[in-house]
């Protein structure tokens, strides 16, 4: 019993402690996100945005918390109540669970698993339940329209998704997050957003759509279905689907970090900029990337959703189906495949 | 081993009470969950044998892409699931005895369950060990070599499904209005506007 | 890296021109539109002869190729080249009646020929996954061109019921392949025999070849797997009854002979009884329920579920000689069968297509030539002498008699007697009837150069039988003789 202990519960217990202590760190890393995107949308409409609670409204996201908490939770008398409830549980569940592969710095990872890549990816893809089973067991129409947009445009995009990360895998030769990363050491140069870079847009682009960010935020467009699929969710579990989807957005631009733009190495790899700890210029590059979110936020307007299919089927799909094509051809070729 | 063998036994229990509930569930968008939930613990059976590339792949496959649509479909459907079971207990017998005379012969196949040992080298490409290559390595190997016939016999069955669907279904509708991205894109301003100087008090005479 | 070595294409030649050929008539029908349909469907056919030529001139001995997946040799020669005939056929009796019904669209031959592919794999199928692909990439188009005309209920419902029953019968296929690889450790059909040869027969594989029976089975629509046939065949377009009625059939049979030659030649003795069977049952119920038939597609369902039964009555025998008849009996159905439906889509009105069996009556006062041709695939379909399906017949009995399964072959003859019944009643009201109202078109030009084709051969195939038959015996001799494989990688 003992030995039993010995064995398995001191690991048990760090990988817990260090589960926590992301967990936590991510959740306060979030409530500033949303600062930060309320500020950048403001700031474009030459507004204020929040400034009242704490220095400059930096504590907004805390009080809007503690609103959250305390006010009651409403499920409506039509509801499933079982799948209603679950819903935002799976969503923040599925979002978090992303973060446990994500290398923030050489070896500072939770679980350095083999096929990290294809993990984070199938976390995303997962991620669309949360919003469909909240939109049907609203039992009500518009969180329905919403959930029906959100599968469709999900499925769609995770496709040419797909195949952009495989285009990477093959120049890399490995599924293992911290291999990928660390194939792009030595500089800017070497990252992959210059030799794919029509594949960095799709992707980036890609990734807008699999969160559901404007321009692609139809599945909860106010203007013609309130809230989508949120529409009948109150207090902490409207709060959860909140925070799940700013999760999920971080992680996939994390991904977009990893996969593009050299995940923590610096840009040069000259004296001063070495001295900045690889983790901080791997959060750097994900706060690079959620600025120019929060940017698109709140200058592009919406897709109409006929467009969002085609953008999705026929221009992503085949430019990454051909790319996928061109670099396996070119590796082949010049012999160049990774061993 | 212990906590392999706790983890198994939760992931298997799983598995098998969710396959249940996808038959007894009465709400079909239920039994398409259970269904995932299924299909989930089984991704996690794959991780406990190793083989972490299938697990994913089932999930990124199955519960990402054909659950959804399935989902889809069945929220879509408004079809009375009730009346449909109404005849259930009516074949109940017939039923019950096809699945007794399956369980009879599983009973008998596995009680004389004897793999001869040298049919073992028979198997056509044996698993290299895990501990050289990751399973993703091992699958690539003989996908493109061994089984390409497959793969590509595979490719062209997912086509013909494509085109059947295509055939089945795609109507081109009379008096829709379709949007051309090309000839908007195309489109240049002298083709639509025309500017005019108006003199004041005149107007323009032709339009 | 140097580019891995590419595996030996040769033996799957004609494969390859039929997936890249199907591919570009695709595309090509896609960017010609909606009017393409004869275009394509010309293209298919010349792909059939392309692909046939091809077939024809692989070696003369056994060949495996993508280590040891698949075979080549005479039978599958054999094979092919009357299936890639049958789908030829079928796509030049369907370009007509397409264009009439107004069901013009050019995916029908891309389907045609995406099936012909799935078909050939079939016939050189030798691996149960090799099996499998062939005979889904097979079905689910034939599921599509059953329910091609999609706006009619009939031929939706066929193909609804085809694909649900074909659905079924791949699971019962697949879960005997699953207890035969798990009892064997292999999917490859020769080392499933040297498995099952070696501690005598495990019951797991025994199961699981009485599963994979029973899919195949239903492939070929034998009794008492045949509920589908009749409604597929009544609801599903003219032409492509036709089609189901010829190629198909001829492809599920090969691939039952090449599982049960292939892979449980040990096992002779288990498999026989139940081939026996459905043999029997298949010959009799073809024979009682055609009896009742009004509609003539219903009635042609009932008779090919018989013609079956007469044809599986050669495997039955287990012998060289009985694959042979086979061989025969398939070869001469297959022309048979393209005549009696050159001469069903010869009954049209101004209205459309009627089905019905009486409104043949009085034809030979209309159309005599047309009666006389009617009559004389009649006969030949019932087994009278001297036409071409008296020796298709006479050849699987022979084969039977010196298996000893005297049984067998009387119960076949005397089904064959009761078939004769409902192929003679129409006879009799083509030629003794009071004539119905005349039938509108004369036959496409297309069509009648297949009904003159296939009526000459049925009616002069005794001044010459010897090439057929010598063709058949090479190509069952190769099945059965245990000759020694080539093997290619």
């Amino acid at each position: 019993m003992v030995d039993i202990l010995v064995t398995y519960g001191i690991p048990a217990a760090i990988i817990a402690a260090q589960s926590v202590f992301l967990l936590v760190c991510l959740l306060v890393f979030v409530a500033f996100i949303l600062y930060a995107d309320r500020k950048v949308w403001a700031a474009v409409g030459y507004r204020k945005g929040p400034n009242v609670v704490g220095p400059f409204g930096l504590l907004q996201s805390f009080a809007d918390l503690a609103k959250f908490m305390f006010k009651e939770l409403i499920i409506p008398a039509g509801a499933n109540k079982g799948v209603f409830l679950i819903a935002p549980l799976l969503s923040t569940t599925l979002a978090l669970s992303a973060w446990a592969v994500i290398p923030m710095a050489d070896g500072v990872v939770i679980s350095n698993v083999n096929v990290g890549i294809l993990f984070i990816f199938a976390i995303s893809s997962l991620e669309v339940y949360g919003i469909i089973m909240a939109g049907w067991a609203s039992n009500s129409k518009y969180p329905f329209l919403g959930a029906l947009r959100s599968a469709a445009q999900m499925v769609s995009y995770e496709v040419s998704m797909g195949f952009v990360i495989v285009c990477v895998l093959m120049t890399v030769g490995s599924l293992n997050l911290s291999d990928i990363v660390n194939s792009q050491a030595g500089g800017f140069w070497n990252w992959y957003f210059l030799p794919h870079f029509p594949m960095f847009v799709i992707f980036f682009i890609s990734t807008l759509a699999e969160s559901n960010r404007p321009p692609f935020d139809l599945p909860e467009a106010e203007a013609e279905l309130v809230a989508g699929y949120a529409v009948e969710y109150s207090s902490s579990p409207y709060m959860m689907m909140f925070m799940a989807e700013y999760v999920a957005i971080l992680s996939l631009c994390a991904l977009t970090t990893i996969l593009f733009l050299g995940g923590w190495h610096a840009p040069i790899d000259i004296a001063p900029l070495t001295w900045v700890p690889p983790f901080v210029w791997f959060w750097a590059k994900v706060i690079f990337l959620f600025f120019i979110f929060a940017v698109i936020k709140a200058i592009v307007p919406r897709y109409r959703y006929d467009q969002l299919m085609r953008l999705g089927w026929k221009v992503f799909l085949p430019i990454s189906l051909f790319w996928v094509v061109a670099t396996a051809s070119f590796l082949v070729f010049t012999g160049t495949v990774p061993q | 081993m212990v906590v392999a063998a706790i983890a198994f036994y939760i992931f298997a229990g799983i598995a098998v009470a969710a396959a249940f509930m996808v038959i007894a569930a009465r709400n079909p968008v239920h039994s398409v969950l259970y269904l995932i939930l299924t299909f989930f613990s089984a991704a996690g059976l794959f991780v406990l044998m190793g083989a972490e590339f299938l697990a994913m792949i089932l999930l990124i496959v199955y519960v990402g892409a054909v659950a959804v649509l399935f989902l889809f479909v069945v929220m879509m459907l408004d079809v009375n699931f009730a009346s449909l079971r109404e005849g259930f207990l009516q074949y109940l017998p017939i039923g019950a005895l096809v699945g007794f005379v399956l369980f009879l012969e599983m009973v008998m196949v596995i009680g004389t369950w004897v793999i001869a040992p040298e049919t073992a080298h028979l198997a056509q490409s044996p698993i290299p060990p895990l501990g050289d290559v990751t399973n993703a390595e091992a699958i690539g190997r003989v996908m493109y070599t061994q089984y390409i016939y497959f793969f590509q016999a595979a490719g062209m069955v997912l086509l013909v499904a494509m085109i059947g669907a295509i055939v089945l279904t795609l109507r081109h509708r009379e008096g829709v209005q379709r949007q051309s991205i090309t000839a908007q894109v195309g489109r240049r301003a002298e083709d639509a506007l025309e500017i005019r100087k108006v003199e004041p008090g005149q107007g323009i005479s032709e339009l | 890296m140097e580019i891995a070595n590419l595996p030996d294409l040769g033996p799957i030649a004609s494969e390859l021109t039929l997936a890249i050929g199907g591919m570009a008539l695709l595309l090509l029908g896609a960017f010609r539109g909606d009017g393409a349909l004869r275009l394509v469907g010309y293209g298919a056919v010349l792909l059939f002869g392309l692909a046939a030529v091809l077939v024809i001139g692989q070696p003369n001995e056994t060949v495996l190729g993508f280590h040891g997946a698949i075979i080549m040799d005479p039978f599958a020669k054999f094979m092919k080249v009357l299936i890639l005939i049958g789908s030829a056929v079928a796509v030049i009796m369907s370009l007509n009646y397409l264009e009439q019904e107004k069901l013009d669209r050019f995916e029908y031959p891309v389907l045609i020929v995406f099936a012909t592919l799935g078909m050939l794999m079939m016939v050189s199928a030798n691996d149960l996954l090799a099996l499998y692909m062939g005979l889904e990439l097979q079905s689910l188009a034939l599921y599509v061109v059953a329910s091609f005309n999609r706006d009619s209920l009939r031929s939706t419902e066929s193909g609804l019921k085809y694909f649900v029953l074909g659905a079924l019968a791949s699971g019962m296929l697949l879960y005997g392949s699953s207890l035969v690889y798990g009892f064997s450790g292999t999917t490859n059909f020769p080392s499933i025999a040297e498995a099952a040869t070696g501690h005598g027969m495990p019951l797991g594989i025994l199961f699981g070849m009485v599963f994979i029976l029973a899919g195949l089975a239903f492939k070929v629509s034998a009794v008492p797997f045949h509920m589908w046939t009749p409604d597929v065949y009544e609801g599903a377009p003219t032409p492509v009854t036709a089609f189901f009625a010829a190629a198909p059939k001829i492809a599920a049979i090969a691939l039952f002979i090449r599982v049960m030659m292939g892979a449980f030649p040990e096992a002779v003795a288990q498999w026989q009884q139940v081939v026996v069977f459905i043999s029997i049952a298949s010959m009799v119920l073809g024979a009682f329920a055609a009896i009742g038939q009004r509609n003539i597609k219903r009635l042609m369902a009932y008779s090919s579920i018989g013609h079956m039964g007469f044809a599986l009555v050669g495997l039955a025998s287990g012998t060289a000689q009985g694959i042979q008849g086979v061989l025969i009996y398939l070869s001469i159905y297959l022309v048979m069968n393209a005549g009696v439906f050159c001469c069903i889509l010869a009954m049209r009105r101004a209205e459309g297509m009627v089905e019905n069996i009486d409104e043949l009556a009085g034809l030979s006062k209309e159309r005599p030539v047309l009666a006389f041709v009617f009559a004389m695939f009649m006969f030949s379909l019932a087994g009278i002498p001297p036409l071409a399906g008296f020796f298709a017949k006479f050849y699987v009995f022979v084969a039977a008699i010196d298996a000893d399964l005297y049984a067998l072959s009387v119960i076949g003859v005397l089904s064959s007697v009761v078939g004769a019944f409902y192929y003679l009643r129409i006879v009799k009201i083509m030629f003794f009837d009071e004539p119905a109202e005349p039938f509108e078109v004369p036959l496409a030009r297309e069509v009648s150069i297949v009904l003159t084709l296939s009526s000459l051969f049925t009616i002069f195939f005794f001044v010459h039988p010897s090439t057929l038959i010598s063709l058949a015996t090479t190509a069952a001799a190769s099945l059965s003789s245990g000759a020694v494989a080539v093997v290619g990688h």
